[in-house]
């Protein structure tokens, strides 16, 4: 259902040029530029190993990661008029950017990605199981054999 | 376009402007932005995809493919300029909006017109990056890394596209019929929200390494 204010055909007022509240275009500008150094700065991380060394990784990540984060809020804070619009609709956005957030954020550390070193490690499939096979070897049974599943999950 | 608090909404005292609903915004607006929060829980699967399989190219066992991994393709300059480009096309849709909340319709179309020109050489920019990657060997099937690069990248080009048709239709729209501001203002979140996942797949998967 649609609301009658909303309607595409609908007609601004006085009053709603009045209420409408948020940055200038000269302080949209403002932000436009504080967003592209910030940009600049992160690309530059990646020629600081040739600038100043192997050892600036240490700074750039954390950096980045903070540059990212702050970007983030700059959009969407007054790009999006979060600042100004009403609580609900901040109370909205940051339910789903949290989840998201809580939800992966579990997931990876469930993946051991925080401790990843480059190797297969979580995503190995399991060890074969030492059981006798059928036929009463006593040969190891590789997990999955006769179930119909494959390893193409990674065993997981 | 002012909206009404809950005490105002129950003791009757709307201010004429109000929308007609039990929040007090419009269902256009909310819709948006539950859209939004849900499109958040996409992206994050996607990108937490990515980072689990970005350094196992080729390794896991089941899975066959090149060894070849993603980043060693990345052409940073490249996609700084493209990142650069859709950030210029968010400061052009809130200029839009601006313009129209002025009564501004011919700044308006402008603008709008300029943040579709500037999406479109965004999605430009991908097709090319996309094309290099394939002559360089690396297409979608080539091993996990490179499919959840593809996903990602290519589920935010697809994001893109649509905010492009919005965008073009809100302006062929506005030479029929006279636009509401917010009409504009909820195109315009779709958009600044597409800038704002790029910003963050800009920075785990191209910069970090």
């Amino acid at each position: 259902m649609s609301t009658p204010t909303a309607d595409l055909a609908g007609h601004t007022t006085e009053a709603e040029h009045e209420a409408h509240h948020g940055p200038t275009d000269g302080q949209f500008f403002t932000i436009f530029w504080v967003l592209v150094v910030l940009t600049a700065l992160e690309v530059s991380t990646e020629w600081w190993d040739e600038w100043f060394g192997e050892s600036s990784r240490k700074i750039a990540v954390p950096l980045l990661i903070f540059l990212m984060v702050v970007k983030f809020f700059l959009v969407a804070l007054y790009f999006m008029h979060l600042k100004f619009d009403q609580p609900m609709l901040r109370r909205i956005f940051w339910f789903g950017a949290i989840v998201a957030m809580a939800v992966y954020g579990g997931t990876l550390t469930s993946m051991n990605f925080w401790e990843d070193s480059g190797t297969t490690r979580f995503n190995d499939p399991p060890p074969a199981l030492d059981r006798p096979a059928e036929g009463g070897s006593d040969a190891a049974v590789e997990p999955g054999a006769g179930s119909g599943q494959t390893t193409a999950d990674g065993g997981s | 376009m002012a909206d009404v608090t809950f005490d105002e909404l129950s003791a009757g005292e709307l201010p004429a402007e109000a929308h007609p609903t039990a929040t007090g915004i419009s269902n256009e607006k909310l819709s948006m932005w539950v859209f939004l929060a849900s499109d958040c829980l996409l992206f994050g699967g996607m990108i937490s995809t990515y980072l689990v399989y970005k350094n196992r190219p080729g390794e896991i066992e089941g899975l066959a493919g090149s060894d070849l991994k993603v980043s060693e393709l990345f052409d940073i300059p490249f996609t700084s300029m493209t990142s650069f480009i859709l950030l210029m096309s968010s400061l052009t849709m809130v200029l839009s909006v601006n313009a129209i909340v002025r009564k501004d319709v011919a700044r308006m179309r402008l603008w709008l017109v300029a943040t579709s020109i500037l999406g479109g050489l965004f999605l430009g920019g991908q097709v090319y990056e996309f094309t290099e990657f394939v002559n360089h060997g690396l297409g979608f099937t080539t091993n996990v890394a490179s499919s959840a690069f593809f996903g990602l990248t290519g589920l935010h080009g697809v994001h893109v596209a649509a905010g492009v048709i919005m965008l073009l239709v809100t302006t062929g729209l506005s030479f029929r019929r006279r636009i509401h501001p917010e009409a504009v203002e909820v195109v315009g979140l779709y958009w600044h929200f597409v800038d704002i996942v790029w910003v963050l797949i800009f920075t785990v998967v191209y910069l970090i390494p």
